[in-house]
């Protein structure tokens, strides 16, 4: 982890440590050549199952000093040093001009200032959009000229238009079981991306990442992933999304910690879940089972 | 001459002109007595008689009995009983000369039961029955008749009680009095002595409070009291009796059912809970009553020992307040409920049913449901036993109650222990067995066995039960071995649930027979259940074969590997039944020592398989040999319940065939009836017999349809074989052209009690259906009649309704800078004031998010014409001729147009409404309601909040009609369950009346207000507590009072000119949401 106190601007941000990341399928080498090929990529899957944790990881990796030539023969365009990585969270009320940039107010008048868009197309860094669908529509509008052959940010307010520098790509996540009906992504935006799925790791693969984020022992944490994975079971049927590796991770870290495996499990799975008593209870009573 | 002679000499002349007979019984009693008296004494005794005789007119009469009663009396009687009998004679015939007959006649007799002591206090008890007239002389008589009778069953204090009651009934009733006396030797003399008392005691108050219950008192009092144990009758006795001093209602019914509910309490019982009623009775009499009556019902859920918490918890409320306490007792109160909740160890299945399926269905993954176990005996389809836990691949059957353990907890861990079983079933595959598929942890044997030629097996585990000639053997070990698997996975799986399982394991095991009685071949397999069970130390077999033994427990505890499959267990299954038939079923004769395995090192436990079968070489089965005692299977485990691998597995394939049926394929192994029929011919797992009754063509025929229409699939026409033609399929068409019964759903919702201040709950049950459709002409005219009003509301709505985004300004933080702020900002910049910093605008998206429920009153009441003003005659011209053509022309107005009634202005603002709603867009529903008691809420629906609007909707309205009665609370209640489902931010709920709430039992009588106004109110006070804006409309001018209690701070509003209705509705509407 970085030491804290670092202040960065955002496009200065860059992943310096390697991230843990677990690959689950060919998903490193589908993105590593959706970014040589600078193919916009869409990340899909349920709340915690690593999404955020890929794409760093991805930024860490495509950072590297690149150890192969691609086949082309040509050099790789950027080996000079860690690749920058900006991450915007969207909400419900995140505008176009949250990500393009706004005028402020200054003494003298007004003071351009960009957004986290305009700086990771100026900078060439990968711009990951996370839960793109809960933004605002107009801002869907913003990524289709970035999205496909042009790479052009119009901004509108200053009447410019920013070309893409060449390291930017640009990433966006998309929980499709979580969002409601009416928020779905157009099929405009949603066919600018290759679409990588994420599904919630095996019972195995979700104990090692369990284990080793947490650093509680296999045993320990392949209980937890069997929690895991009953629990998800719920789905659909009292429960709007899984439980989440992260969640799981959390409560091994309260385990390594000393709580008691039952009690950890309530608070970080049974709790976090879900404020329906029987819900609870339902869960409570397969938490029960699995701990002893 | 005798003393008697010298008497009768003396006195003949006194009987001139009296019947001949007086004479002569005088003679014979002056001779017959005279060994018995002195001269003296008999002087005095024919003097007595003599003094009746002069008393009056008809007194010798009495005085013929005095002559008769005297040589009667026993020769030991001494004579101050003879000089006392004379003077209660004299007396009584001075009041009255039949009576002193009637007790003379029964003195002798009476005299032996009662003795000489009490000859004063008997005479009393007539003398208290007589007034003076004649009915009651003839009462007083009939007591003095009945003496001897009554005597020889009860004591004289007994007696005196009796009186007592008779007495206070007879100031009712002359008539119920003679009854209860005709029937009291036999009333009193079925019961023991000691009851007698109380009886009586409580009959005097029955008699005081409520003496028409006498007569019921006395013919059915005494079963009732003998089913309260004998040493506590007294005390219920005098309980009841309190209750009646108290109270004057209902007291016999009250006491009934108390004494019918303790007839079923446990006898040792009765003490705890009368002493539990005695202590309520200072409080309430009514509240110590329901306390017994409802004991068995609470005693089913707490035990004896946790009544006296549940008592004690009421009479807390009792204490503060009669009338809670009363319902709490009644078991009429949420509070009650939820106590008894508390207390109650036992565990339903339909409170922890949705618990129990989200948890099965987290462990398997799939969609179970959880049922009762008697649902699945009910659908014949080859489980029989109602209280066994089971599974047929989709759903889990769960016994109804647990009450095996002392605390809830422990039933609950047990209830899981038989769900987590049935789910790790589905979990770990005991369903999905495949004849080829490789075992894991043996060398295969199945392929290596001979299989029938002709066989055609429908399932796999169908395919693999053929393999063995002792089918219900097979069944049996297999079961074992299956069971030890699936508690092997459940142990390594759920750490959690292992303690549970344990538990229950070791209570199997206590519950298992003897061992060593057994046949060997069932001892050999009974012993496989323990080992299964954990516990191999409870093994007992004979020393001389521990060879079979052992092999035995070493394949069978393979099973408890990590990587056992279903197939290993089939393997095992093979193993062990070949181990098993090596063994003779015969009982061991003595010699023997039957032991407990000597420890088993793990060498002797690596079994070499090749010793069983041997490898390669086709397997040879055992068959039953000659000699065997035939053989049992061993008795169940309870918490594995029911395992019945074909029958699901059948089940599995039937459902899949019907899908596939479904999707217009045609599977190519259709199952054939032949198959089906030969299937459930041989399987062990079904009983024919004592599934259905009848013939076994029947029997197979319904079980065949039944099971087919559990798979979902079309039953099969047992003639489909035959070359019938299939036109019989035409009647399917004619099934969908019949009209519909209408579906009607029950709700159940509390009632609010304001007397006991708590809920009666699940009081209510509102019915909920569709109304039906009529024409949709009425919506039709009434737009045409308010054409204007429709146009106008219409505009008004669409004023309403909102833009899609609005700008919004002066923010901190937006999409861009507005000019004027910005302004601001640089001039307070320039001029050195702190400048404010919202100067940003930016578009808001504004959705109008509105649910409305329309509450439509139905009652009868909404059949009143309106009274319109100038149709009404001004009387104070007497002109015949005037008011007759004011008639006329009224007449004549009705006839063109009918007067509209209240309900007609009803559903003309229904109309006017829905358009405007219509307009605006806002999600709404309309429900009509009315009924008839707590059990029948009608429930109309018109429009459901999901329903689109149209014709139906509108056909509907015109079978809006005045039904009954007004229970309002139920159907806000309902309403507010509909409300709460939208997921609309605002949420109104408009109830429209034409007066009060009212409905039979909706409060104490018909007259009462308070308590029907008081549940809607509280009902009301739900919806807002629900984040629901309730607002109540009345057509009822009188509105006001009880609105005013009802809605108390919530909007409500009296509409005082009725015909305004329509036009007042949508713009009242408006005002609420605007």
């Amino acid at each position: 982890m970085a030491p804290g106190g670092l202040v960065l601007a955002a496009e200065e941000f860059t992943v310096r440590e390697e991230p843990y990341y677990l690959p689950l399928g060919d998903e490193i080498e589908l993105f590593e050549a959706a970014f040589e090929q600078r193919i916009p990529v869409l990340l899909k899957g349920p709340t915690g199952c690593g999404k955020t944790r890929f794409v760093e990881y991805m930024s860490w990796r495509l950072g590297r000093p690149m150890t192969h030539i691609s086949q082309g023969g040509e050099a790789p365009l950027d080996d000079e040093g860690p690749r920058p990585f900006v991450t915007v969270a969207c909400h419900e009320d995140l505008t176009a001009s949250d990500l393009v940039g706004r005028y402020l107010l200054d003494t003298d008048g007004t003071r351009w200032i960009d957004g986290p868009l305009t700086r990771a197309v100026k900078t060439g860094a990968i711009c990951y959009l996370d839960e793109v669908v809960e933004a605002r529509k107009d801002t869907t509008v913003l990524i289709h000229p970035l999205t496909d052959y042009r790479r052009l940010l119009p901004i509108e307010k200053l009447g410019q238009v920013v070309e893409a520098a060449d390291g930017f790509l640009l990433v966006i996540s998309y929980n499709p079981g979580y969002q409601s009906a009416l928020k779905d992504l157009k099929h405009s935006t949603r066919q600018r991306f290759i679409s990588v799925e994420f599904t919630y790791p095996t019972r195995e693969q979700e104990a090692e990442i369990i284990s080793h984020e947490s650093g509680v022992d296999l045993a320990v944490s392949i209980e937890l992933a069997k929690l895991g994975e009953k629990v998800r079971n719920l789905k659909e049927h009292g429960l709007s999304e899984g439980v989440s590796t992260r969640l799981l991770i959390y409560a091994g870290r309260l385990i390594e910690r000393g709580i008691e495996p039952r009690r950890a499990a309530q608070v970080g799975v049974t709790w976090a879940l879900t404020d329906d008593l029987e819900v609870q209870r339902s869960i409570e009573e397969v938490v029960t089972s699995i701990f002893e | 001459m005798t003393v008697a002679g010298g008497l009768i000499a003396r006195n003949r002349s006194r009987f001139d002109g009296f019947p001949e007979p007086l004479l002569e019984s005088y003679e014979s009693s002056l001779r017959a007595l005279e060994p018995r008296l002195t001269p003296t004494q008999l002087e005095a005794w024919s003097q007595g008689g003599l003094d009746l005789m002069a008393i009056s007119l008809r007194s010798w009469e009495s005085a013929a009995e005095y002559f008769k009663a005297g040589p009667q009396l026993v020769e030991s009687t001494p004579w101050d009983t003879y000089e006392q009998l004379a003077r209660e004679a004299s007396d009584l015939t001075e009041q009255s000369a039949p009576l002193a007959v009637s007790f003379l006649r029964s003195a002798p007799a009476t005299l032996t039961h009662i003795g000489p002591n009490h000859l004063a206090q008997w005479a009393d008890f007539g003398r208290r029955l007589y007034k003076g007239n004649w009915k009651s002389s003839s009462l007083a008589a009939q007591f003095y008749d009945a003496g001897p009778d009554l005597f020889g069953t009860i004591r004289v204090s007994h007696a005196g009680r009796l009186v007592l009651f008779l007495d206070e009934l007879a100031r009712h009733s002359y008539e119920l009095a003679a009854a209860c006396l005709t029937s009291a030797p036999e009333v009193l003399g079925r019961l023991e002595g000691g009851d007698r008392m109380p009886f009586l005691t409580f009959g005097v108050e029955l008699a005081q409070t409520s003496w028409a219950d006498s007569r019921l008192y006395f013919d059915r009092g005494v079963p009732l009291i003998q089913r309260v144990h004998g040493p506590v009758r007294e005390r219920y006795l005098t309980l009841a009796a309190q209750v009646a001093r108290d109270h004057s209602r209902s007291v016999f019914q009250y006491f009934e059912d108390a004494a019918h509910a303790l007839g079923e309490v446990e006898p040792d019982d009765h003490g705890p809970v009368i002493e539990l009623a005695e202590q309520l009775a200072p409080h309430s009499a009514y509240a110590a009553m329901d306390f017994i009556s409802n004991a068995p019902e609470v005693l089913e859920k707490v035990h004896i020992d946790e009544l006296a918490a549940w008592q004690n918890h009421g009479l807390g409320i009792l204490a503060s307040s009669k009338e809670g306490g009363e319902a709490y007792f009644r078991l009429q109160s949420s509070r009650g409920e939820e106590v008894l909740d508390t207390l109650s160890a036992r565990v339903e299945l339909a409170k922890v049913g949705d618990v129990l399926r989200l948890y099965a269905k987290a462990l398997t993954g799939r969609n179970i449901s959880i049922h009762a176990a008697a649902v699945l005996a009910e659908k014949g389809i080859g489980w029989v036993d109602e209280e066994r836990a089971s599974t047929d691949g989709t759903t889990i059957y769960l016994p109804e109650v647990m009450e095996l353990y002392r605390a809830k907890e422990e039933n609950f861990a047990a209830v899981k222990v038989f769900t987590t079983h049935q789910a790790a079933r589905l979990e770990f595959g005991s369903f999905t067995f495949s004849f080829d598929r490789p075992s894991t942890l043996f060398e295969d044997l199945r392929p290596t066995i001979n299989e029938a030629p002709d066989a055609n097996p429908t399932t796999e585990i169908e395919r693999f039960f053929d393999l063995f000639p002792d089918r219900t053997l097979a069944s049996d070990i297999h079961k074992i071995a299956e069971g030890t698997r699936i508690d092997a996975a459940i142990t390594r799986n759920y750490a959690g649930i292992r303690r549970a399982l344990t538990r229950m394991q070791r209570e199997e095991l206590a519950r298992r027979p003897e061992v060593s009685e057994l046949p060997l071949r069932q001892a050999f397999v009974e012993n496989l259940v323990r080992v299964s069970l954990d516990g191999t130390d409870a093994l007992r077999w004979p020393a001389a074969q521990q060879d079979a033994m052992s092999n035995g427990i070493s394949v069978l505890q393979r099973l408890s590997e990590e990587s056992a499959s279903v197939e290993d267990t089939a393997e095992a299954t093979l193993r062990l039944y070949q181990l098993a038939m090596s063994i003779k079923n015969e009982r061991e004769e003595g010699e023997e020592e039957w032991d407990s395995l000597p420890d088993m090192d793990q060498e002797s436990l690596q079994l070499d398989m090749s010793d069983l079968g041997g490898e390669g070489a086709a397997m040879e089965m055992g068959e039953p040999q000659e000699g065997d005692v035939e053989y049992e299977s061993p008795q169940d485990i309870d918490f594995r319940g029911d395992f019945k691998p074909e029958l699901v597995q059948l089940l599995m394939k039937l459902r899949d065939d019907a899908e596939l049926g479904d999707a217009g394929q045609i599977s190519p192994d259709q199952l054939t009836e032949e198959q089906l029929k030969e299937l459930l011919e041989k399987s062990a797992e079904i009983d024919l017999d004592t599934l259905l009754e009848g013939d076994l063509q029947n029997t197979t025929g319904m079980f065949l349809s039944n099971l087919l229409k559990e798979a979902g699939t079309p039953t099969l026409d047992s003639d489909a074989q035959s070359d019938q033609p299939l036109s019989d399929l035409s009647t399917g068409g004619e099934e969908g052209e019949e009209p519909l019964a209408p579906i009607v759903t029950t709700y159940y919702y509390d009632e609010w009690d304001f007397r006991a201040q708590d809920y009666k709950p699940r009081w209510c049950a509102v019915k909920e259906a569709d109304l039906e459709e009529g024409e949709d002409d009425f919506y039709e005219d009434t737009l045409k009649e308010y054409a204007a009003l429709v146009a106008q509301t219409r505009k008004q709505f669409e004023l309403m309704k909102p833009e899609l985004f609005r700008k919004i300004k002066k923010l901190s933080d937006g999409e861009d800078i507005e000019l004027d702020p910005a302004i601001e900002w640089m001039i307070d910049v320039r001029t050195g004031v702190s400048p404010s910093d919202k100067v940003y605008w930016r578009r808001n998206k504004v959705d109008r998010d509105v649910a409305i429920a329309f509450l439509l009153d139905m009652s009868a009441s909404t059949d009143e014409e309106i009274a319109r003003r100038d149709q009404q005659y001004d009387d104070s011209d007497d002109d015949p001729r005037k008011y007759l053509s004011w008639w006329v022309t009224k007449r004549r107005q009705e006839l063109a147009a009918p007067p509209k009634r209240i309900i007609d202005l009803e559903k003309e603002a229904t109309v006017l409404l829905i358009t405007a709603l219509e307009t605006i867009g806002d999600d709404y529903g309309i429900y009509g309601f009315s009924g008839y008691g707590r059990d029948n809420v009608e429930f109309y629906v018109l429009k459901d909040f999901d329903e689109q609007f149209g014709e139906t909707t509108k056909k509907r309205i015109d079978k809006v009609t005045p039904i009954r009665s007004t229970r309002m609370g139920p159907a806000i209640r309902h309403a507010i369950h509909k409300l709460s489902e939208t997921e609309a931010k605002v949420r109104i709920l408009v109830l429209l009346s034409d007066g009060r709430p009212q409905d039979h039992g909706y409060g104490r009588d018909r007259t009462e207000k308070e308590y029907a106004i008081h549940d809607t109110k509280q009902a009301l006070n739900e919806a807002k507590r629900e984040g629901i804006t309730p607002f109540a409309l009345t057509v009822d001018r009188a509105g006001h009072d009880y609105l005013k209690t009802m809605c108390e701070d919530m909007g409500y509003e009296v509409v005082g000119d009725i015909e305004s209705l329509p036009r007042r509705l949508p713009a009242l509407y408006r005002s609420l949401t605007e």
